[in-house]
């Protein structure tokens, strides 16, 4: 049997504890070189968008548990030719593959493959839905040095609206324990939050008031073009983290990014290096998180079965 | 050839009648109706007692997706779909491919509509109200009009220079022809998929925001109490817009409205886990605007229910989310939705139900249906409806080539089973034919 990871919105808090014990778990066997048993199964990336660190996260974290990768990118493939996802999926279900990891630029869309695919598929980013594994990434560098995510303060400041991050790390967040804030200009919040698990906030001074954790979203260029921010500039003065607005958040804050970072936009060069930034530490926690992931869609434990019937009802008379 | 509708509840809106009666059909007329009437020489009786007899239905808004998407439906089965659904008058509409804009291809479909395969339904096509519906040239309206359209629309791909718009309502007023406007300001709604809402913040779909509607609806509104040009507005969907329109009533504008199924029945939270089912053009909104909905079609706000029948192929369905196409199909599920939903509840009579199934769209487009007067329309065109019925719908089961519809598996009481555009043209296997009596 398999599952998929398609969402962390879905996961009980006992199934994401489950997944961060596994990432530290295998963190530590990666650190001691110890052997880890190989999957020997073949598991198809699927990058229907531009990504490199998710796709070397998730190639490095199949190559430490022995699978192998294949890759699969939207240039050079049928999907070029009009090719629709479905048949995609079918494809590569019938070329053997036993799992996929899947960006893809549509929200929802790696739940469709999961529909048609039979193995497990894992959501490595789709459109502004959910990333799971940045945001199980991110627990265990935050768990790693804050021990519990419970009763922590959680600001993730920026572009929400388009920020699949975010949405992921909200629903982790607040499962475990955490308060959740989102921090960022109206024209990229949501409209209607009522239903995401957090408080809106929309100046940063307040919304990163006495924090224990900030994650940093990452501006896209695009925004301003697309009318929804003033300039850069403009944007960076009110939203920007640096050694000055760092002050509001707790003395010992984290303050975590995804990447890639737009260095003098969303994070000024001291916060970014700073004591406080934890922002490669996430990179490398990526990994065995990923490790995690990838082992626990292959590994779901087997549904109860019913108890053997008796001997004697099949023996005849 | 005489064929009498023995014993039904016999509603007809037009003569705002609701009479326990009979309907007397001779050489593809109707010759008589009424509680007494006399019967003799009959060839054949349908007992129609514990049934409702209407003037057949009328949908204003069918996508028959011919020519070009001829996968998805056909003239042949969509007419088939509605004969079934009860309707004898639909309209269909000129996004197909090519767009319906110039009178020869007005002359196909009405020649496709009345080949023997087709359902006997009459098809009165909308013709487009700007040249391949781009919004810049106005369509050859006048030839068209002389070709057989009822109206005008440019549908889905609504105009958004508000100059062109006052000079198709001009065109149109000039020609005599009401224009069929969905509205939506593309600007706003900007490649979105789901109503703007909470549910779209938690799904991460990029939202259409109640203002890409409202805005277009007060724009055409204003338009059509300026120039006087007929509006009928498709596919409400928000409080805002029946606001809008409301007021525009009371200003003394042209103006009528229409709403479908899928609007009153499902808000934005039956999107689920991406059901592109649940898609929809506008998409569904929230309870308030089911609320004021049902307010508004009481009242009469509301004119109109029609289907949006949209067929869609299942490789366009069974795609991401934000990548499948809006829409549903719907006249052969719309019966009995409309009468489990909002007539059965109590929210509209079986007379106003009807009403709003054919007299009202009949008298917008100006079609000889939705009346059972004697003479009143060139061919006797009657629907007998079992209002109890309770059935599951499954889409698997209808003559439509498509298969998308939100309303596959539901529970609904109310089913047309017969269907009469001069003669017989669908009966029910749930019409028993013990209720049949061939004289001849």
């Amino acid at each position: 049997m398999a599952r998929n990871l398609l969402s962390i919105r879905h996961l009980s808090p006992d199934q994401i504890e489950e997944l961060l014990v596994l990432g530290r778990e295998f963190k530590q066997w990666v650190i001691e070189g110890k052997e880890i048993a190989r999957l020997n199964r073949v598991v198809g990336q699927l990058f229907f968008e531009n990504s490199t660190r998710t796709r070397v996260s998730f190639e490095q974290a199949a190559h430490y548990l022995g699978l192998k990768s294949v890759n699969f990118s939207t240039t050079g493939s049928s999907l070029k030719k009009g090719e629709t996802l479905k048949d995609t999926i079918l494809t590569l279900r019938y070329e053997r593959l036993n799992g996929l990891v899947m960006r893809h630029p549509s929200s929802g869309a790696p739940a469709l493959a999961a529909r048609y695919f039979a193995g497990p598929v894992l959501n490595a980013g789709d459109g502004r839905h959910e990333h799971p594994t940045q945001a199980l990434a991110d627990a265990l560098t935050i768990r790693e040095r804050k021990g519990s995510l419970e009763g922590l303060t959680v600001a993730i400041v920026g572009d929400v609206e388009h920020s699949r991050v975010a949405r992921s790390n909200a629903w982790l967040m607040a499962k475990m324990g955490a308060n959740v804030r989102f921090v960022g200009p109206r024209t990229l919040m949501p409209a209607h939050s009522g239903l995401l698990p957090g408080d809106v906030f929309y100046d940063l001074e307040s919304g990163i008031k006495d924090a224990d954790v900030i994650i940093a979203l990452r501006l896209q260029r695009e925004r301003m073009t697309d009318g929804l921010i003033g300039s850069i500039g403009e944007y960076a003065r009110q939203y920007q983290i640096n050694r000055d607005k760092l002050r509001y958040a707790a003395p010992d804050a984290l303050l975590l990014h995804p990447g890639p970072i737009n260095r003098g936009i969303e994070l000024d060069d001291a916060a970014a290096d700073g004591e406080q930034s934890v922002i490669t530490a996430q990179v490398e926690n990526g990994i065995f998180v990923r490790m995690a992931a990838l082992y626990w869609c292959f590994h779901e434990p087997e549904p109860p079965k019913p108890a053997p019937k008796s001997r004697a009802k099949k023996v005849k008379a | 050839m005489r064929t009498l509708l023995k014993n039904g509840r016999i509603l007809d809106p037009s003569q705002d009648l609701d009479v326990i009666g009979h309907v007397m059909i001779e050489d593809d007329q109707i010759a008589a109706m009424g509680p007494d009437i006399p019967s003799d020489d009959v060839d054949d009786i349908y007992d129609c007692t514990g049934l409702w007899i209407c003037p057949g239905l009328v949908d204003p808004h069918v996508h028959l997706r011919e020519p070009g998407r001829e996968d998805e439906e056909t003239i042949v089965s969509g007419t088939q779909a509605a004969a079934a659904g009860g309707f004898t008058t639909i309209c269909c509409m000129p996004n197909t491919s090519p767009p319906l804009d110039n009178p020869s291809l007005v002359d196909f479909i009405l020649d496709r509509a009345a080949s023997p395969e087709a359902g006997g339904v009459f098809v009165a096509p909308v013709g487009a109200l700007t040249v391949g519906m781009r919004g810049e040239q106005i369509a050859d309206l006048a030839a068209m009009k002389r070709a057989g359209i009822v109206a005008a629309s440019d549908e889905e791909f609504p105009i958004q220079s508000s100059f062109i718009m006052q000079k198709a309502m001009e065109t149109c007023v000039q020609v005599d022809l009401p224009i069929m406007a969905h509205c939506e300001d593309l600007s706003l709604s900007n490649g979105g998929a789901m109503n703007e809402g909470a549910m779209s913040a938690v799904l991460g779909v990029k939202g259409i925001p109640r203002s890409a509607e409202e805005i277009m609806v007060m724009r055409n509104c204003l338009l059509s109490l300026h120039t006087g040009c007929q509006l009928h507005v498709m596919r409400v969907s928000t409080w805002g817009a029946i606001e809008m329109i409301r007021q525009a009533k009371y200003l003394g504008a042209p103006v009528t409205c229409e709403v479908s199924p899928q609007h009153f029945v499902f808000t934005e939270e039956h999107v689920g886990e991406f059901d592109t089912h649940f898609k929809m053009l506008p998409p569904l909104r929230t309870q308030v605007d089911i609320d004021i909905m049902l307010q508004a079609l009481q009242e009469g706000t509301i004119d109109v229910i029609s289907s949006d029948h949209s067929p869609h192929a299942s490789h366009k369905t069974q795609a991401p989310f934000e990548d499948a196409p809006f829409g549903q199909v719907g006249l052969e599920s719309i019966v009995g939705v409309t009468l489990t939903h909002l007539t059965h509840r109590g929210i509209l009579t079986p007379l106003e139900t009807i009403r709003k199934l054919s007299t009202k769209p009949a008298q917008i487009l100006r079609l000889d249906a939705g009346t059972l007067k004697p003479g009143e329309t060139p061919i006797a065109q009657i629907t007998v409806i079992d209002p109890g019925f309770e059935w599951t719908f499954d889409v698997n089961k209808t003559f439509s080539r498509s298969r998308n519809s939100p309303f596959h598996g539901m529970m609904l009481k109310g089913r047309s089973v017969l269907t009469f555009s001069g003669s017989e043209i669908y009966r029910d296997r749930h019409f028993s034919d013990d209720r049949i009596t061939m004289v001849t």
